[in-house]
């Protein structure tokens, strides 16, 4: 199982890597580094997917043509970031000659602490009722080649609910699993731990450097006491980051922990400076938040909405508020499209 | 309008409830306020957790958002709090102020209030040990491993929600929808009577086999507690394998026959 973890983790850290360092050089983000690369690749992935996958499962397209097409485009992207490897190569000079200083008592502890998080979730299990439904829609696609249309829990009927149809979460591990060959229910309870923690560690890192920008040591210590805060919440099921530890597979985990912090961490630097390039990044992963769950459709724009009024109080500026509201741009079709979907 | 309150309370408590994390959030938010000095940070840390707070107690938009995500789901409107960012940045507002020492040891501080006021979730109140690399209760894999691919079954209901994350090829009579039949007192239709036979502690064979067969079930799963009325032989079907938890039962002529899409039938 080790093998089959490691290199599920270099193709989604690795192409999300190089995805992300193509998205850069469009975007013109310069001197980023490695994780914003990974985070905005990822972001890139989910977006390209939920773009992908919807009109896909609504004209009834099989499973391994959307392994296909979503392949054929994520390599298309890797392979663009390929391109950039001036701006790989830089990154990792610096990073190279800033080990040292990067290595705070806060990095280490957080560290330690997502190792023994990742640790404990390896030797355990917890039971989620859902699974019946979610991980088996991802089983259902690689068994019988089709996308939604057969009820998961059981198998034995046709079945195309509506109020799901756009959130296809499960859908991306079943994607994973037919590139590396690893049955998805494996893939969602054993080795998905293994992405989305350390990525949810990597969004709380992005946040921290921009709130501490020159300060290491504290950047450290935010960072840690993020992570503590994943492991000592308020122990129930339904409290938004606790999904990470719990479930870290559910889509709706990934929303509540990595989403929207990462929706917080545009915000706040749309905030600080505007560019086009964030807008567009805000815009990316207001979309990926609609594959996550179709609760992400709704409450992505709710967020962004919240956030950006709140700022335009002081900034008082239509372009940053119609900025705000391209971004959700997004949610706001496919939240539509729900409504006429369901009604 | 009682009412609203009482959901918002209710979902408030099963959110927040077990520890005292949203206490330290509300301190965390107040002295950021007092504390920064950038109104961006202000706002977005301190100020936007407790908007946030008010959108959900407020009636006038908590009745709009559970008109627009449902009363269900309306306390989803919580994830967007993020105490996983306003506690940290309230705590390094604290120790931005100290230095050397004094700031290791107020860190260390800070993540023991975190510890003793939240609530361990890495522990075997939530999680169990696990047996087996799918993450499954182990007595499912033992079923699992004897149940040939591609067969139709009912199954118990402990087995029912994780047999086809161990083999999706198995198709199911029942899945989680079924439990609502439980308690039905006058089931009219045949898979209801199905299923509530099914749910007895001594099934009667001579209701449950032209049931099933109605519905072409080829397997059974039933835990080994159960009785029965009646000898499965005498209804053209043989006990396929046991595990310590469950008996399996199989028709007496089943040969494996050509895998179906049960689903395009």
């Amino acid at each position: 199982m080790r093998l089959e973890i490691l290199m599920t983790a270099v193709i989604f850290f690795g192409g999300s890597c190089l995805t992300g360092y193509a998205l850069r050089r469009l975007l013109h983000f310069k001197q980023e580094g490695f994780l914003f690369s990974i985070v905005a690749g990822v972001m890139c992935w989910w977006a390209l997917m939920e773009l992908v996958l919807v009109p896909m499962t609504m004209a009834m397209a099989s499973f391994s043509g959307f392994v296909a097409v979503y392949t054929a485009l994520v390599l298309a992207c890797a392979a663009a970031g390929c391109f950039c490897w001036k701006e790989i190569l830089a990154d990792a000079k610096q990073a190279a000659g800033s080990v040292r200083s990067c290595v705070t008592p806060g990095h280490v502890a957080a560290l330690g602490l997502i190792l023994w998080q990742l640790y404990f979730i390896h030797h355990h299990m917890y039971l989620e009722w859902d699974d019946a439904y979610y991980v088996n829609l991802a089983n259902e696609a690689v068994r019988s080649d089709l996308i939604y249309w057969v009820y998961p829990e059981t198998g034995a009927i046709t079945d195309f609910d509506k109020r799901y149809v756009l959130s296809l979460w499960p859908i991306f591990y079943a994607w994973l699993s037919k590139l590396t060959g690893v049955m998805p229910t494996i893939m969602a309870h054993t080795v998905f731990p293994w992405l989305m923690i350390p990525l949810a560690g990597m969004v709380y890192e992005l946040i921290g450097r921009r709130l501490f920008p020159k300060d290491r040591q504290l950047q450290g210590m935010f960072l840690a006491m993020a992570v503590l805060l994943h492991l000592f919440m308020s122990g129930e099921h339904i409290a938004g980051i606790t999904f990470l530890t719990l479930t870290p597979w559910v889509g709706k985990g990934v929303l509540a922990a990595i989403l929207i912090p990462m929706l917080f961490y545009w915000i706040l630097r749309t905030a600080e400076a505007e560019g086009r390039g964030l807008w567009i990044m805000l815009g990316i992963t207001c979309l990926g938040g609609c594959l996550l769950s179709s609760m992400g459709i709704m409450l992505t724009p709710v967020f962004v909405g919240v956030t950006v009024c709140l700022q335009n109080i002081r900034k008082r500026s239509l372009r940053y508020l119609l900025s705000g509201a391209a971004a959700c741009f997004p949610c706001v079709v496919l939240g539509i499209y729900y409504i006429c979907l369901t009604h | 309008m009682q009412e609203f309150f009482d959901i918002a309370k209710t979902d408030f408590m099963d959110t927040f409830g077990g520890a005292w994390l949203f206490p330290l959030l509300a301190v965390a938010a107040l002295w950021i306020l007092w504390q920064e000095k950038d109104p961006t940070r202000k706002l977005l840390l301190g100020a936007l957790p407790l908007i946030f707070l008010l959108l959900y107690w407020c009636p006038l938009t908590g009745i709009l958002f559970m008109k627009i995500l449902g009363e269900n789901v309306y306390w989803r409107i919580l994830w967007l709090l993020l105490p996983a960012a306003t506690i940290p940045y309230g705590g390094c507002l604290l120790l931005k102020k100290l230095t050397g020492l004094r700031r290791y040891g107020a860190f260390l501080l800070c993540l023991a209030g975190i510890v003793l006021c939240g609530k361990n979730l890495l522990s075997e109140e939530w999680f169990e040990p696990s047996t087996n690399v799918y993450k499954i209760p182990q007595y499912v894999v033992e079923v699992g491993e004897l149940l040939p691919d591609h067969v139709h079954a009912m199954v118990s209901n402990r087995v029912m929600p994780y047999i086809r994350m161990y083999n999706p090829t198995i198709t199911l009579a029942f899945g989680r929808n079924a439990l609502i039949w439980n308690g039905m007192e006058a089931p009219v239709y045949h898979d209801h009577m199905l299923y509530l036979e099914a749910q007895k502690e001594e099934i009667d064979l001579d209701v449950l086999i032209p049931l099933a067969e109605e519905m072409e079930i080829e397997f059974f799963v039933f835990s080994n507690n159960r009785t029965y009325l009646g000898e499965w032989e005498a209804y053209g079907y043989k006990l396929y394998g046991s595990t310590n938890d469950f008996n399996i039962y199989a028709r007496a002529d089943w040969s494996g026959k050509e895998p179906t899409e049960r689903w395009k039938e």
